[in-house]
């Protein structure tokens, strides 16, 4: 019994940590339909940046935070000045971007290698201590990953259903030309996407480096299962996409119980395979009618 | 020159850089410019044939790799644990990609164009994986434990293509032609399905893909039949890389190496006949270039990739001359 409640509550701080990617993942996509791959390299600057800010700087933990994702949030800014704006127009979009932002993700790591090292460092921004429950024990860190990330989620929902900017993204997200033709600056609401994306990496950075530790190249296993969150939820959709990286988290905190953490990696993306094979769209995706 | 159809131009085209290649290592003595153009042949296989799955086919695959380290694996395991000569050993081998492409191609190609990246990408990260985070013995040779798909160090002395025996030092020559041999089959493939039926079908899939499906062309069907028969090569590519280097190690996973090769294809104009070897050339020259610079190679890759892509996404090829261009490949 012990053993599952154990299971359950770092699945749930996986899930939540995925979440936080994955969501910023899934609004790039919703309203460019662009997937962003340097999404993990911006995930290592957010966590390299509030790592060097409290022991270099000797910053207090918040503003290392929210230096972080500042900074992030300018460097999504400048990959969709710099990428995505130019080409939006053009037939391959999808594919190009792509592409495009690979480019990109590898010189944000290897400017991350330079600056910082090879060496693996702690990330300074860590709790220390548990709770124990029975004979459970939960880290002090792990509660605060949920905790933060659940702000942020329900932020993020207010900021979605509430905000006249969170109007502007559902509307673009839904259908980009009667938006435009409603008055709303596509392009703006783009380029604060990626800013609001770039944030979130930061966040979710500094949350995977909390746990892992700090590494140029952290990024790209996380973004991997963040972009699978978003497959099996549908591309897009964000709702889907919190409850799908819970759901998934759960899952590979008990296949890393079951079967060892070599395997759980595999598990999940013959699981993925299966669901999609089943509903090519994803789990809340909308089945999408083509016009030829 | 306009007057030239497009499988004559081909045809030219190829036998003369065919002989430019057979004759250089009589014009140059040097063994290092040898060597790097036998790692031009492999890469420019492995681009051919990615040129193929991508820009005539539309599948968005990045599973190229993973299908070129099973060949190289599939090769270096049969050598190492059964001791098969490595002829048969490296089609056997290009037979198991084929294999393992079909399966990949089975449970990706449904999807549309970026699930397809992003489920070929996760499947080469979970092969990658399983192979370097394995340590459990499988063999315990005196160099030390060895696990069963090599682990961290992979493979090396599972045999060679003889070479050696025949050549002495100067076996690297026998090498660069066994490469060439394979590239030159490898581009001839790629020629006939462009030119061929399954090119007209692509084509006619991109055109109007409305008509093409009432006139029964099955996407799937042929995607399936492209990535499958793609990965023969890429495979045979993989086997003689871990010949000619004779190691095979996790390092042929590396996103570097993805990188490199991708930019080959971009640089050098994807869905070309001629810009994939064309940016394959390009890219060993500049990546030589770049070879005193270190850690910059990669912000330098990562700089050409992105910039190919935003300001001149037709790549090199797409910069000839109007009357030059070939119509059928205009997307």
């Amino acid at each position: 019994m012990d053993v599952w409640v154990q299971i359950f509550a770092s699945g749930l701080t996986l899930g939540a940590m995925y979440a936080v990617s994955a969501i910023g993942l899934a609004l790039v996509y919703g309203s460019l339909n662009m997937l962003n791959m340097s999404h993990g390299a911006l995930m290592a600057l957010g966590g390299y940046i509030c790592f060097y800010a409290m022991t270099q700087l000797g910053l207090p933990a918040l503003v290392g935070v929210a230096a972080a994702m500042v900074i992030c949030g300018a460097v999504g800014l400048a990959i969709y000045l710099a990428a995505a704006q130019p080409m939006l127009r053009s037939v391959n979009f999808e594919t190009q971007i792509f592409i495009a932002t690979i480019g990109i993700g590898a010189i944000l790591e290897n400017v991350i290698l330079r600056t910082f090292g090879p060496q693996p460092q702690p990330q300074s921004l860590n709790l220390t201590g548990a709770q124990i429950i029975g004979n459970v024990h939960i880290p002090n860190q792990n509660i605060l990953i949920l905790v933060v990330a659940i702000g942020l989620m329900v932020g993020l929902s207010l900021l979605l259903q509430r905000s006249r900017l969170g109007r502007a993204i559902r509307a673009t997200a839904q259908n980009r030309e009667a938006a435009q033709l409603m008055g709303v600056r596509v392009g703006v609401v783009y380029a604060q996407v990626l800013a609001l994306s770039g944030g979130l990496a930061a966040i979710s950075g500094i949350m995977v480096s909390s746990l892992s530790g700090l590494l140029p190249n952290m990024g790209g296993d996380p973004m991997l299962k963040a972009f699978i969150i978003c497959v099996v939820a549908g591309l897009g959709n964000v709702y889907g996409t919190v409850g799908t990286a819970i759901v998934l988290g759960l899952l590979e905190a008990g296949a890393q119980y079951v079967l060892g953490v070599r395997y759980s990696f595999a598990l999940l993306l013959l699981l993925v395979i299966v669901v999609l094979i089943w509903r090519p769209y994803g789990l809340f995706g909308r089945r999408q009618v083509v016009r030829l | 020159m306009t007057t030239l159809s497009g499988i004559k131009r081909d045809l030219l085209i190829g036998s003369v850089l065919t002989t430019l290649a057979i004759a250089l290592p009589f014009l140059t003595g040097t063994r290092y410019v040898v060597t790097q153009t036998t790692l031009f042949f492999i890469w420019a296989i492995v681009v051919t044939q990615w040129n193929l799955v991508l820009g005539i086919g539309g599948i968005f695959s990045l599973a190229q790799m993973a299908l070129f380290a099973v060949g190289a694996y599939a090769t270096a395991m049969l050598g190492y644990y059964f001791h098969m000569p490595m002829v048969p050993a490296m089609l056997l081998a290009a037979l198991a990609t084929v294999l393992v492409s079909v399966l990949i191609g089975l449970a990706c190609l449904r999807l549309r164009g970026p699930y397809v990246a992003l489920l070929t990408l996760a499947v080469a990260q979970v092969l990658f994986l399983l192979i370097t985070n394995d340590t459990d013995c499988f063999s315990n040779p005196e160099s030390g434990c060895m696990p069963l798909f090599g682990g961290v160090r992979g493979f090396t002395r599972f045999g060679d293509l003889g070479f050696r025996a025949i050549l002495k030092s100067k076996f690297y020559i026998g090498h660069y032609y066994v490469g060439l041999f394979l590239l030159v089959l490898a581009t001839a493939f790629a020629i006939a399905i462009i030119r061929g039926p399954a090119g007209l079908a692509f084509q006619a899939l991109r055109d109007n893909p409305g008509y093409a499906v009432s006139r029964g062309i099955s996407k799937f069907k042929y995607q399936l039949w492209l990535f499958g028969l793609s990965a023969f090569f890429t495979g045979l590519a993989g086997a003689f890389y871990a010949v000619n280097f004779a190691a095979v190690g996790p390092i042929v996973f590396s996103i570097s190496v993805l990188l490199f090769l991708l930019s080959m294809i971009v640089v050098g104009g994807i869905g070309t006949v001629w810009g994939p070897l064309l940016g394959a050339a390009l890219l060993m020259l500049v990546d030589e270039a770049m070879r005193e610079a270190g850690d910059w190679r990669d912000i330098g890759l990562g700089l050409i990739l992105a910039g190919f892509v935003v300001l001149l996404p037709r790549g090199l090829a797409g910069l000839r001359l109007p009357s030059f261009r070939d119509r059928s490949f205009r997307r």
